[in-house]
């Protein structure tokens, strides 16, 4: 390769000769042939660019870089056989690089840093969660006193795709769950000669528990992420605030129908969920359990009582209005930026999934205490 | 959309691309860069058919241009400086070392202040973004820009300070510039030449004086807008 710099002594000073292509991807060669030079400090030089093939700013600063560094002042630095626009080139750099370069990294916590962040987040995320709730409570009196506020067609649309559109996919996974139920107690079953008791298991599991539960983490994946993506681009467009300022309120117009469709919703999923779920186990047991369907369907009307039934059912409104609103609230808290949306979503499925648990958990402790 | 548009871009030239709104200006302007495929027609950067390059190719060509998107396009994860880093994190070899001072290089070349390179783009006013993703642009030393509508979205004191940048650019860069604008006053103040685009064909094409007296009604209107 040419040797890009050399150096000579004419007239009692230094003259830098630069040759070659002085281009960015030769710049690592240029520095360490700079470096190779070692230059005398504080003294003047000649550049003469004659030789260059090109010169780009990667290259030129690199060179103005190293003589600054060895203490030249510019005017230090005379400039002798560069081309006109080399020779913009070069003093536009130089004028430039007076400023301090640029430091700048996306900052990283420390472990402890972190862990108060996350917490102060916690803290003002729980606070104006609640402070939302109130919102949407003040908005529904509003809509209970003017009940013309209501959006039934957007209601209806927002049902249509959170609910119905996904009954194939909740009657599926639950049909599935019912299978490997079945064959999970069936086995241990099948050891006692037990086998009509997998009914039992499978009934109260899937209506009890299972369904409600799998409803829910369903909705929130499907219709949670849904909301908060389409409420936080319409928050980025600024259509948020074209709603409020044309006078519409947008809890009104985005949340309600959102709440009031999921609501609805969800009840139904999750008897779509208990037909499927038992379904799967009633098959799995005619097949390799040699339950018959009639006699396995019989037991189940024997020992799943409505209170079961209904306490399932009747849990899914409550997780129903957790996940609306968390998805409609990290919706509207997104900010004007697209990496936000992603954030907002993540974190609204994260949300609504712990509390769908939670919220489950606790019922199970309340319910076991009221002898239900 | 277009029918029979053709002209060529001479080195170290200022060139814009005018138009009304609709009359193909941004589809032109990604046909060319390589991002749309047009259904007709021949389109040469630096002697290469863009669209029969092989993928390869057309990187090998994009690094020879900058493209300035119209909001910036800046990674909004991402800080100025290592949005600015990016193209030479990902194209080049160069160690971290040699990346960081360069970086600062193109964030003072576009008159950024320094604390503005650990800014995330969200922190920063439209005009700084802009400036910001001119610096990405610049990385690699491009031997041609192309900037999408590169003063909508900024006041007029902005609109000129950013005109005048892209002519000490072009001139002290010894850059190609091919801006596609509405903007008569940047027309104006920094474009050498202009083609104007209307009705799918170039309507005219020489330099910006000459298109100023050119019979065409929608030029005559354009004009009298910066006149008024």
């Amino acid at each position: 390769m040419a040797a890009f710099i050399e150096r000579a002594a004419e007239n009692g000073g230094e003259v830098l000769y630069l040759a070659g292509a002085w281009r960015l991807q030769n710049v690592p060669a240029i520095a360490e042939a700079l470096r190779a030079l070692s230059l005398p400090a504080g003294a003047g030089f000649v550049v003469d660019g004659a030789r260059l093939e090109s010169l780009d700013t990667a290259a030129a600063f690199t060179l103005l870089r190293h003589l600054a560094g060895l203490g030249c002042r510019p005017s230090m630095v005379s400039a002798r056989g560069f081309g006109v626009p080399q020779e913009r080139l070069l003093s536009l750099v130089r004028e430039r690089m007076a400023a301090p370069p640029a430091r700048g990294r996306s900052t990283h916590l420390g472990l402890v840093q972190g862990v108060g962040a996350a917490a102060l987040h916690l803290a003002t995320l729980l606070r104006s969660h609640i402070a939302f709730v109130g919102t949407v409570a003040v908005e529904i009196l509003a809509l209970a006193r003017r009940p013309r506020l209501f959006r039934p067609r957007e209601t209806a649309s927002q049902f249509e795709a959170a609910c119905l559109d996904a009954i194939p996919i909740v009657a599926l996974v639950n049909f599935l769950i019912g299978v490997v139920l079945a064959y999970v107690l069936g086995m241990q079953a099948q050891r006692y000669g037990a086998n009509l008791f997998v009914a039992d298991g499978i009934a109260l599991a899937v209506c009890r528990e299972l369904s409600p539960i799998l409803g829910s983490v369903l909705v929130a994946g499907r219709s949670g992420a849904a909301f908060t993506a389409q409420i936080g681009t319409m928050k980025v467009e600024e259509e948020i605030d074209a709603i409020s300022t044309l006078g519409l309120s947008p809890v009104q117009v985005l949340v309600i129908p959102r709440l009031a469709a999921l609501v609805l919703g969800l009840p139904l999923l999750v008897f779509v969920g208990d037909i499927a779920g038992i379904a799967g186990g009633m098959l799995v047991s005619a097949w390799q359990l040699d339950v018959a369907p009639e006699v396995f369907l019989d037991r189940v009307h024997g020992v799943l009582e409505m209170r079961h039934f209904v306490i399932g059912l009747g849990k899914a409104p409550v997780f129903a209005v957790f996940i609306a609103l968390i998805a409609c609230r990290m919706g509207m808290a997104v900010a004007r930026d697209a990496r936000s949306v992603g954030q907002n979503t993540t974190s609204t499925v994260v949300q609504c999934i712990v509390w769908v648990i939670v919220l489950d958990a606790a019922f199970a402790v309340l319910f076991q205490h009221m002898g239900l | 959309m277009h029918d029979g548009v053709s002209f060529a871009l001479r080195r170290g030239e200022v060139a814009a691309l005018i138009g009304g709104s609709g009359s193909g200006k941004s589809v032109l302007l990604k046909e060319i860069v390589g991002l749309q495929r047009p259904s007709a027609g021949r389109i040469e950067l630096f002697g290469a058919d863009v669209w029969r390059s092989s993928p390869r190719e057309l990187n090998a060509l994009r690094r020879r241009f900058g493209v300035l998107f119209q909001d910036g396009a800046l990674f909004s994860s991402l800080t100025v400086a290592e949005n600015v880093a990016v193209p030479f994190r990902e194209n080049t070899d160069l160690p971290m070392n040699v990346i960081s001072p360069m970086v600062g290089l193109k964030v003072a070349l576009v008159g950024l202040p320094a604390d503005a390179a650990a800014k995330l783009p969200a922190q920063l006013s439209g005009g700084m973004r802009k400036r910001a993703a001119l610096a990405r642009a610049l990385a690699l030393e491009p031997e041609i820009l192309f900037l999408d509508e590169p003063t909508t979205g900024l006041d007029p004191v902005g609109a000129r300070e950013f005109d005048r940048l892209v002519r000490v650019l072009a001139d002290g860069l010894g850059l190609t510039v091919f801006v596609v604008t509405h903007d008569v006053d940047l027309l104006l103040s920094i474009a050498d030449r202009a083609i104007a685009l209307g009705g799918g064909k170039v309507i005219a094409d020489g330099p910006v004086a000459v298109l100023r007296e050119a019979p065409d009604p929608w030029l005559r209107d354009y004009f009298a807008a910066a006149r008024a």
